[in-house]
């Protein structure tokens, strides 16, 4: 099968790939696009070839590897019994099968050595995230080996689909759109099994990788939105999310840099108008509007990618009610339950992580005073009590792993 | 035009043309060698040119001809295709012509000792992004995807290093970096001015004084717009300042653009420019936040963010204005509270939050009590109002002395 290679501008041939005489362009765009992927991501310094997302540097291969795995791939890590436990035929550590691997994300390979048989085509890889979403989904074993495994074959698929410059079409924007919804699952996931555990405060650096891969598919999304045109706008909302936070800048951009480049169907979608509120809202410290337009109108996806910041908002109202009230005039806690949307046995326990003293009054009344010198603010990780909101109930108790 | 142009006439021009560079490089006439080299500028002795070389067809056997043309073959061969490009409207493969004389162009003035090529220089480096911007507006409207001013910025870097050295040249490495931070901006990909600024601000070589006022004005524009981006407000202040103060008066154009992004750096800080200021620049943009912050009309503010939002949006402005919300409720509470002094001093200093309620129904903003609430505790806490509230008779006590402090020019802690 001839072998063919879309034209790009600075045009020179690119190893042994050269000869072909074909002009046509099937992966190159054809729409005009107007603007290059400008994200800064994180580990730009790291940035590996085949994880670029610029457009330029990506080689020009097409995938026919018909398997989840390429064949080599799969009997080599037979042999040196590399299967994962979702891998394993019968239970067996040597034994795999076609239906069963599913190829690894490669850190170091170079693009010079990569062959059209090691790559999967789209309609290979959909089936792939298929699979790996049902695993996804099985609870079969604990949350973070399921989510090690996913981790690493998805980012497998978005090195597939990048290394053949695949960056239009609906099919892939369904791919990233299914990976960024397992991501935000997972970071919702991921960040309760750290604040519910024992072990201390620190974020898992898993938690940390997911985010890290959260944000540069994002970035792929958006690319992929810019040349298609058809942009989905709640996986915009998502980013301006995660930039919710005194210290939060997941993505090393100024979120003002990013607006700039939107357009406006986006700006003023639905979506887009709830998290610009929520930024505004976050900017202001406006934390009763803030907790009462989540509690209203967050779809779920954008409440696990928020919820972490739930904490920050919550503190930060104690902090005010308890700055600005007046001595003589304990605040009831059932008056901040309203306010911060919590039990208030919950508030009574959050008033405590914050360094808050409260009380009881003769008649059963619980009240935190004010003016207490002794509150601290708890960076990183607090542990963090549900919204008292009967709708985001509903909403995630909804089956929420099913993508 | 071209074909009104006899053979005789074009080998004239072209011969002229190969004479003149050759005088101007050997007397290093820097002044007159950077008219020879400005395509965009589209002078009618440029036009001419251009013409010549398409009627001549055979420039290069003129420049082999003698050996004074030869030695710059590298820069005029590809000048010359160049200039026939630009004039046939063929814009990107100018570009690439250019960017091939530019190079050789480099070489030679890496040999010249002293820095009398430096205008020429700047020329250059000016042209290729102009033409990089053309060219890519070519390819845009091709279906293609435009790369060449993003070749262009790596030209620039590369002339950047060759001036970023111990010798006189090196006050022309902040021009360059004025032409790269316009590459960056345009392309949206500032963070790359990152790397530049570190090298001007840090290397030992550079001392920021001794660079050409003009120069200095240019990056202290850009940097400050940075600073706006990442909202540092007195390091913008300071940067977009000192643009404003040391840009030439009569340039109303260059000082709009400073006060586009002064304007709301300054509104931060909680102060306000004159009316006339913003009429004589035309910033008008500015007139109904700048009423609302003096009213306290939260519904003016959001209407004028509105109306204006992708204007905002677009210069990376509107999440800094959205910010005066907390100001423009100061002045709203401050206003109530100068009602309430005017008919009853000895009981002004305390609001009942119903009032707030009143008057933000008034300006058709539906709050409860509770959210009133929640709003003058996040006032008191950023110290725009001292005082406290009471929570069980729904009052707020104002501080019988400066209730309402001023910003001083800082801007509000988060």
């Amino acid at each position: 099968m001839e072998r063919w290679q879309p034209r790009r501008g600075r045009g020179r041939g690119r190893g042994s790939y050269s000869s072909s005489s074909h002009t046509q362009q099937s992966n190159v765009s054809n729409y005009p696009s107007t603007r290059k992927p400008t994200l800064n991501l994180i580990s730009s310094d790291n940035n590996k070839k085949h994880e670029n997302d610029d457009p330029d540097n990506l080689p020009n291969l097409t995938g026919s590897c018909p398997y989840m795995c390429p064949v080599d791939e799969r009997t080599r890590r037979e042999r040196l019994r590399d299967l994962a436990i979702f891998e394993r035929l019968n239970g067996n550590p040597t034994q795999s099968s076609s239906n069963l691997a599913v190829k690894k994300f490669c850190r170091t390979i170079s693009t010079k050595d990569v062959r059209d048989l090691d790559l999967r085509p789209i309609l290979v890889l959909e089936d792939t995230l298929n699979h790996l979403l049902n695993i996804f989904g099985s609870k079969s074993q604990p949350f973070e080996v399921i989510h090690d495994f996913i981790f690493d074959r998805t980012r497998s698929i978005r090195q597939d689909l990048s290394m053949q410059g695949i960056i239009t079409g609906d099919q892939a924007i369904g791919i990233y759109e299914k990976i960024v919804k397992f991501h935000i699952i997972s970071h919702h996931k991921l960040q309760r099994n750290i604040v519910n555990s024992d072990s201390g405060s620190n974020v898992s650096p898993m938690h940390h990788l997911n985010m890290e891969q959260l944000t540069k598919t994002l970035s792929s999304l958006y690319h992929l939105y810019d040349q298609t045109r058809k942009p989905n706008p709640e996986f915009y909302s998502f980013y301006v999310l995660l930039h919710l936070g005194s210290d939060h800048q997941p993505t090393g951009e100024s979120l003002s840099l990013w607006l700039q480049k939107l357009p406006s169907s986006v700006m003023k979608s639905k979506e887009m108008m709830f998290s610009r509120r929520l930024l505004r809202y976050s900017r202001f410290g406006n934390f009763k509007k803030f907790l009462q337009t989540v509690d209203s109108e967050a779809s779920c996806l954008q409440y696990y990618i928020l919820e972490p910041f739930v904490c920050e908002v919550r503190a930060f109202g104690l902090l005010c009610l308890n700055h600005g009230g007046y001595k003589l005039n304990p605040y009831p806690l059932v008056d901040i339950c309203k306010h911060l949307f919590m039990e208030e046995s919950d508030v009574e326990s959050f008033c405590k992580d914050c360094g808050l003293e409260t009380y009881t009054s003769e008649d059963g009344t619980k009240f935190m005073p004010t003016k207490q010198t002794s509150f601290c603010s708890l960076k990183g990780s607090r542990i963090y009590y549900p919204m008292v909101s009967k709708r985001l109930k509903i909403l995630y108790d909804e089956v929420p792993e099913i993508i | 035009m071209a074909s009104y142009m006899s053979m005789g006439e074009a080998h004239r021009r072209i011969t002229e043309y190969l004479n003149r560079l050759v005088d101007v490089i050997s007397y290093q006439d820097g002044a007159s060698l950077k008219q020879l080299l400005s395509l965009s500028s589209e002078s009618p002795s440029f036009l001419a040119l251009a013409d010549a070389l398409n009627v001549f067809q055979d420039a290069n056997r003129l420049i082999k001809q003698a050996d004074k043309y030869s030695q710059y073959a590298e820069i005029v061969a590809p000048l010359f295709r160049a200039m026939q490009s630009y004039r046939v409207g063929h814009l990107v493969e100018s570009y690439q012509a250019f960017e091939k004389s530019a190079n050789a162009f480099i070489q030679e003035f890496r040999n010249w000792e002293s820095a009398w090529a430096l205008e020429a220089l700047y020329v250059v480096a000016y042209e290729i992004r102009i033409l990089a911007e053309k060219a890519d507006r070519e390819l845009a409207s091709n279906g293609k995807t435009p790369e060449k001013l993003k070749a262009a910025g790596s030209f620039l870097m590369k002339v950047f290093g060759v001036l970023a050295g111990k010798g006189p040249k090196r006050v022309g490495a902040l021009y360059v970096t004025c032409q790269l931070f316009k590459v960056y901006f345009k392309l949206g990909t500032v963070h790359l001015c990152r790397s530049v600024i570190r090298s001007i601000e840090t290397a030992r070589i550079f001392d920021f004084e001794e660079f050409p006022v003009r120069d200095k004005v240019t990056y202290m524009y850009y940097t400050g717009r940075l600073e706006v981006l990442n909202e540092n407000f007195p390091a913008a202040d300071h940067k977009l300042s000192y643009a404003l103060k040391h840009c030439d008066p009569q340039s109303e154009a260059n000082i709009r653009m400073i006060l586009k992004y002064l304007v709301p750096v300054k509104l931060s800080m909680g102060i306000l420019p004159k009316k006339s200021l913003l009429e004589k620049y035309n910033l008008l943009e500015y007139s109904d936040i700048v009423l609302a912050m003096k009213r306290g009309d939260l519904r003016l503010l959001r209407h004028a963010l509105e109306e204006h939002e992708d204007r905002f949006l677009r210069s990376g402005v509107y999440l800094v204005l959205e910010k005066l919300e907390l100001q423009v409720y100061q002045r709203l509470v401050k206003k109530i509270y100068i009602i309430q002094k005017q008919r009853d001093p000895s009981r002004a200093h305390q609001i009942k939050l119903e009032m707030i309620v009143k008057a933000l129904k008034w300006l058709e903003m539906e709050m409860d009590l509770d959210e009133v609430e929640c709003i003058m505790s996040i006032l008191i806490y950023k110290n725009l109002v001292k005082g406290y509230f009471a929570h069980k008779s729904k009052v707020a006590v104002l501080s019988k002395q400066d209730p309402f402090p001023k910003l001083n020019g800082k801007p509000i802690n988060a």
